[in-house]
């Protein structure tokens, strides 16, 4: 078997007086999706961005593509190859969504204009929308917006994507193109780390389920499994919550 | 009192080639202190805001210093006060050079105005969300790649009615800059008067001047706002 993409290895951080990760473990295979579930402040977000050195932590190791985070000498090279995707989409205001796109392929990969442009409009065809590339973010819906989102960070053509509650702050007929998208990423076999509460996503596309709670991973499991008999209590809780059942 | 206006007198000589030298001399002063004041103010803007925190001290320490004295204060410490503290050979260099109160009057206010576009740069800073920093992180560009071609751009839109003032603000401070005989339009004005005695008429010109220099300015500024108002977010009218 080969070495996992991302292995986190006893993770401790803090703010101050308050752990937000209490000694997180966890390993990603290639090509698997996994969905990181927890109630709000458990620590998923935090987990993520210390997966791309946007958050550094006191004790333990991540190591990702086989480039340790922490000590990384060339963080810019090894965030080229992670996508990350934001609750807030943020794409850049002042740029037409092409811009978006084409920024960091041109000046931190080195592509010609023409062939990241290329690139750039291939990704926003196969996120369905390719005819709003000249246009400013502020003049697109949300759930446009974060496609656009996406497919900025798929322009990098990246080893592996993360998403930070990417449907939060959607409205709900908005949710189901942007996971249509994921869907569609999973099922070429992208490697994918999904925060997020939307747990038919979970479901149906996630091989495993990582459950947080109070900055530490309480369960992991493959995703039939948690969702039909969660293994601790907080698991159950937490689902009978989300799912509004019994 | 009779007192006869006469604009004419105005366009006769020397008076004609001391006005032209005058609102030039106010022009260039103006924009070169300002390109200066810009540069140095996003330098510290920026520094305000670093994750490092002396950097930050420095920041705040520059702002301070230079925007709690008052400009006229800061042009005679300058002028009278530093060169003394020079070493005596750049002391004799700087005394030597052509327009040493010129050059002290560009010293002067680029450094106190750029304490001031500071704060601003800090504050525009400040507005910015701060996923658009890890947005551009995430991507893979560099620190610098990230202010340069993502924050900057983004601060400078929501920045330009800010800036605009700070701009027209230069061009008036301009003026002190006769106290250390710079020769710009309101020392001319003062020496037209003197030579003439028509002060109305001469202040009138050293006024107009302003008035028309900085509505140019606005109507400049105003232009490029509209141009370069971001769509969808920063709104024209309502």
């Amino acid at each position: 078997m080969t070495a996992p993409i991302i292995q986190v290895r006893d993770v401790v951080l803090r703010y101050g007086d308050f752990t937000a990760l209490d000694r997180v473990s966890l390993d990603v295979f290639e090509g698997e999706v996994i969905v990181v579930c927890g109630p709000s402040g458990s620590g998923k977000s935090t987990l993520l961005r210390c997966l791309n050195g946007l958050e550094t932590f006191q004790e333990g190791e991540v190591i990702v593509d086989g480039e340790n985070v922490a000590t990384c000498r060339n963080l810019p090279a090894l965030r080229r190859r992670i996508g990350m995707v934001f609750q807030h989409f943020e794409l850049y205001p002042h740029m037409t969504v092409l811009q978006n796109l084409t920024l960091a392929p041109i000046k931190a990969q080195g592509l010609p204009r023409a062939e990241a442009e290329r690139l750039a409009m291939d990704y926003l065809t196969r996120v369905g929308i390719a005819d709003q590339a000249g246009k400013y973010p502020g003049l697109l819906s949300g759930g446009q917006q974060q496609r656009a989102a996406i497919a900025r960070a798929l322009t990098l053509q990246p080893r592996l994507m993360l998403f930070d509650e990417p449907t939060s702050a959607l409205d709900p007929e908005m949710i189901f193109e942007v996971l249509q998208v994921m869907k569609n990423l999973a099922v070429l076999g992208m490697t994918m780390v999904v925060v997020t509460h939307e747990m038919g996503f979970a479901q149906e596309v996630a091989d495993r389920v990582v459950f947080m709670d109070r900055g530490a991973v309480i369960e992991t499991a493959p995703s039939a499994e948690f969702f039909a008999s969660p293994k601790t209590p907080r698991a159950r809780a937490f689902l009978k919550r989300i799912l509004r059942i019994g | 009192m009779q007192y006869n206006l006469t604009f004419s007198m105005l366009l006769t000589a020397p008076y004609l080639g001391w006005i032209a030298d005058g609102v030039l001399t106010t022009l260039h002063l103006a924009l070169l202190s300002w390109s200066v004041a810009l540069l140095l103010g996003l330098a510290v803007g920026i520094a305000r805001v670093s994750s490092n925190r002396a950097l930050r001290l420095f920041g705040t320490f520059y702002v301070e210093l230079f925007r709690n004295v008052p400009l006229l204060v800061q042009l005679f410490l300058w002028f009278y006060v530093v060169p003394e503290f020079l070493p005596s050979e750049t002391a004799r260099w700087w005394n030597r050079l052509d327009e040493v109160p010129y050059w002290t009057a560009v010293i002067g206010i680029a450094f106190y105005t750029s304490s001031r576009l500071a704060e601003q740069i800090r504050a525009a800073l400040g507005a910015i969300p701060k996923g658009q920093f890890e947005a551009a992180l995430s991507t893979g560009l560099t620190k610098l790649q990230m202010y340069r071609h993502v924050i900057i751009p983004y601060a400078g839109r929501i920045m330009i009615p800010a800036i605009t003032s700070e701009f027209l603000t230069v061009f008036k401070n301009t003026a002190l800059a006769l106290t250390i005989s710079v020769v710009e339009i309101s020392a001319t004005a003062r020496k037209i008067e003197a030579w003439s005695f028509k002060g109305i008429e001469a202040y009138t010109v050293a006024s107009a001047t302003y008035m028309l220099t900085t509505l140019a300015v606005i109507l400049v500024m105003t232009m490029l706002e509209r141009r370069l108002a971001i769509p969808g977010l920063i709104r024209w009218g309502s």
